[in-house]
């Protein structure tokens, strides 16, 4: 059963307790799942899973919160850099929600192309960040030296940035959107329910 | 003894400044270095972030945080000194490899900015407690919905934490042996992440179902109340935020004016 309410508006927002309580577990998810993922040395970040399941659960501007919110407090606390990187998860959140309210998020099929949109709006946003903080890179390793190789024969810092952190981004939205996708489909639907019914 | 009074004496110096100023201050010196147009003028802004960092009482994180970009920058010096497009003049050889000086200084310039970005910032970690700024947010104007969501990220991620070492111990006592192909390492992705996923959003239901019982949004409330003073906050927010904007003009002008 679909606990979608087309009724509602997907850009209503009001700062219950049910969404005051999910941001901040949706940031902590952020936190496991990045933490977890570097743990197991995985080739990808994992640290928008939290963003992605507020987004579905409470639609775009909680998850927007949820992302800007993220950036912010581990800005604050673990890595200064982090705070401006807000903007892409900002977006991010705001592409999530959108795309699960069009019924991308109905179906694994359906989910690839979602997935594609979304690391699309994350290399379109990171880009001119990296180019302004790191000249360009993304400090992971193999991106990196795509972005070496292509600024070596000449290719402008704005593309070979963009294509560095859009193959980091295509792998790790895949996987991440399909994880959510997956443990959306497993959460109880009382958990499903109460988030959607305090928006 | 005189180290000691040393120290005292920079804890009260940086406990009186309020952590509206000290986030002001992240701002003001972030955009300082963005306006920094070689390394000597970046350099003097660095001084300026570095003295902050001397007064600190303790540096735990500054050293985290420092350890984390310094990699990159690394990196970041080497890319550039190599292939940044507007190398022209070749700094050293290191073996038949030739470093263009354009390249490094780019690079210099860019860790530059990053490393005031560091040091501001872990002033504001290392002076500033939760409740105080709970409190004094609270106190600028911000909601105290807004107020708790923020704070409580804090309070949540060292639970989750917790948590997530609970999985891991739980799963080495059962003798789950640590995967060492990538597709055995996704696969134990699964069976970790979904119970500790629903389990956060089952507190978060609970907590939210506490907050609705305890009258969280009841109209009549009692504000905490401070018994901290701040040096001229007020007068400081002003001041940083005033040159703050200044900064900005000047960037825009640099951008107009090339």
């Amino acid at each position: 059963m679909e606990a979608k309410n087309e009724n509602h508006s997907m850009w209503k927002f009001r700062l219950t307790a049910a969404t005051m309580t999910l941001i901040p577990a949706a940031v902590g998810i952020n936190y496991v799942a990045k933490a977890f993922a570097e743990g197991l040395k995985l080739p990808v970040w994992l640290g928008s899973l939290g963003t992605f399941l507020a987004s579905m659960l409470a639609g775009p501007v909680a998850g927007a919160i949820s992302g800007f919110i993220n950036n912010i407090i581990y800005g604050l606390t673990l890595s200064p850099i982090s705070t401006v990187y807000c903007l892409t998860s900002i977006g991010i959140g705001l592409a999530v929600g959108i795309l699960y309210e069009k019924g991308y998020f109905d179906k694994a099929s359906k989910v690839l192309p979602a997935a594609l949109v979304i690391a699309l709006v994350s290399a379109v946003i990171s880009t001119p960040l990296n180019v302004i903080f790191w000249g360009g890179q993304t400090g992971i390793a193999w991106g990196d030296a795509l972005f070496a190789y292509m600024t070596a024969h000449h290719v402008s810092i704005w593309i070979a940035s963009f294509a560095d952190e859009f193959v980091l981004d295509l792998l790790d939205k895949v996987i991440v959107a399909y994880l959510a996708y997956l443990i959306y489909k497993q959460m109880p639907k009382r958990l499903v329910f109460f988030f959607k019914g305090n928006r | 003894m005189d180290a000691a009074k040393s120290a005292s004496s920079n804890a009260n110096w940086t406990a009186s400044v309020d952590p509206v100023t000290k986030l002001l201050l992240i701002l003001f010196f972030t955009l300082a270095a963005f306006c920094a147009q070689n390394l000597v003028e970046a350099g003097i802004v660095l001084v300026f972030t570095l003295a902050l960092v001397f007064a600190l009482p303790t540096k735990k994180s500054l050293w985290a945080m420092t350890a984390f970009s310094l990699f990159i920058i690394v990196t970041m010096v080497v890319i550039q000194g190599l292939f940044w497009p507007s190398n022209q003049t070749v700094a050293f050889h290191l073996g038949t490899i030739d470093f263009y000086q354009e390249g490094l200084k780019h690079a210099l310039l860019l860790g530059s900015r990053i490393l005031v970005i560091i040091f501001s910032t872990s002033f504001f970690i290392e002076t500033t407690t939760l409740s105080e700024n709970s409190r004094y947010l609270e106190k600028s104007g911000l909601s105290f919905k807004q107020v708790y969501v923020l704070m409580s990220v804090c309070y949540i991620l060292p639970q989750m934490h917790r948590n997530l070492q609970k999985i891991r111990f739980a799963q080495k006592a059962r003798g789950i042996q640590p995967a060492k192909s990538l597709w055995s390492k996704a696969k134990t992705l699964m069976p970790v992440l979904v119970p500790l996923i629903v389990k956060s959003f089952q507190e978060a239901m609970n907590r939210s179902i506490s907050l609705q019982l305890r009258g969280f949004d009841s109209p009549v409330r009692r504000v905490p109340k401070s018994d901290r003073t701040y040096w001229q906050d007020r007068a400081c927010h002003r001041l940083l935020a005033a040159l703050s904007l200044v900064l900005v003009g000047v960037k825009i002008w640099e951008i107009i004016c090339k």
